[in-house]
């Protein structure tokens, strides 16, 4: 269902907030970089092209249609720093089917904050969200992104090969997803757990 | 390229363009209930076949990108229309091409359809020089499952839940192989083995 949080949002150490256009400067000191950029779509980002990014992140904020996606910046409550995105799209109303992303700065990684941020946007997916199977999508080479999907309880559902050209070679890709039911059932199991 | 040079012919089968005198042989499989199950396009009558095979009757070749090339199967002999089998030209830049096919249940499991894939794989590879070849199929579907191992495709993909098909949650496997994978020339290897070089 169409769905418009309220921010910010608050996990145990982070902020998710809308993008504003004092964040320029934040993004650009990680989509700038090349092993970034390496696993995205896009090259390393100028500073100008990040002010454009910005500048359509800021409207992302709730999902209406199909397609539309929530952008949010990830910051460290306690200092304020920009740390990092993650953004959840509406893939498909009728089969309420959800694609989940992040990117984060090099510099905060492997302290458990994509997790946190990931696991909140998940809860946000399927709970107000309603959604019915969220996934996410990485390149085969992307460990420290496919050990975040399983971290979240994602099921490994495709290895494609060469089924596409990524940046000039030959593309291999994994699709991660996960459902309502094991959604639920692990949110469930972690309230038993003393 | 060289011209493309229909029909193509198997041990068992001519494959050929659909012709407007295949809509009886068509309508006694498309509209089978075993059929319908897992297609997108469902024909319920006479009228809804004659509209598929006038969409398969131009599908002769594949001359750009999301072109289908659409072949009947024809059983050497009698002539019988025993299935079609369809090739999609689906990405020029990353030379994919996407498989389907559907065979009279009166005639399966005598290995026909394996007969089509195989030549139709032949086509792809070395006649459109397509690098990956795909194919889709609903995860109940065990016929289609145990036919694309058999050519030695791979599981690529098993998506739960991710659509809704015919009004109930989908299962989808798609199954793949590359250019390189696929051995060519059932002549080459049917030789008995005191042929074989080293």
């Amino acid at each position: 269902m169409p769905l418009y949080p309220t921010y910010p949002l608050q996990t145990e150490r982070l902020t998710l907030r809308p993008f504003t256009r004092g964040d320029v400067d934040g993004v650009f000191a990680y989509r700038q970089l090349e092993e970034v950029a390496r696993f995205l779509f896009d090259h390393p980002l100028s500073r100008e092209e990040c002010a454009l990014a910005v500048q359509q992140r800021i409207t992302q904020t709730g999902l209406a249609e199909a397609d539309d996606k929530i952008i949010l910046a990830v910051e460290l409550t306690g200092t304020g720093a920009l740390i990092g995105e993650v953004s959840l799209i509406w893939r498909s109303v009728e089969a309420r089917q959800g694609e989940l992303g992040w990117i984060f700065h090099p510099q905060y990684q492997k302290q458990g904050f994509a997790t946190e941020a990931a696991n909140f946007m998940l809860d946000l997916a399927f709970g107000p969200g309603d959604m019915h199977r969220v996934c996410a999508r990485c390149d085969v080479r992307n460990e420290r992104s496919w050990r975040l999907m399983e971290r979240l309880g994602m099921r490994r559902e495709a290895h494609f090969r060469e089924h596409a050209i990524f940046k000039g070679s030959w593309d291999e890709e994994f699709i991660y997803a996960i459902l309502w039911q094991e959604w639920h059932q692990s949110r469930t199991q972690k309230l038993q757990s003393p | 390229m060289s011209s493309l040079s229909l029909p193509v012919e198997t041990d068992r089968l001519v494959l050929r363009t659909f012709e407007r005198s295949d809509i009886d042989d068509l309508c006694a499989y498309h509209s089978l209930p075993s059929m319908q199950r897992y297609v997108f396009s469902r024909t319920r009558d006479h009228a809804d076949v004659a509209g598929a095979l006038n969409i398969m009757r131009n599908h002769v070749s594949l001359q750009r990108p999301g072109d289908t090339l659409t072949l009947a199967m024809i059983r050497k002999g009698d002539k019988k229309l025993i299935g079609h089998i369809s090739l999609q030209w689906s990405d020029a830049t990353a030379g994919q091409g996407e498989v389907r096919f559907c065979i009279n249940p009166s005639y399966s499991g005598q290995g026909f359809a394996k007969e089509a894939i195989s030549a139709v794989f032949d086509l792809a590879f070395n006649h459109f020089r397509i690098h990956r070849i795909f194919a889709r199929c609903d995860g109940r579907n065990h016929h289609s499952i145990k036919l694309m191992q058999q050519m030695g495709m791979r599981l690529e993909a098993h998506y739960r839940e991710h659509a809704l098909f015919q009004g109930e949650w989908d299962e989808e496997l798609h199954f793949a192989i590359l250019d390189r994978e696929w051995q060519r020339s059932t002549k080459v290897r049917d030789l008995p083995p005191r042929h074989r070089v080293a």
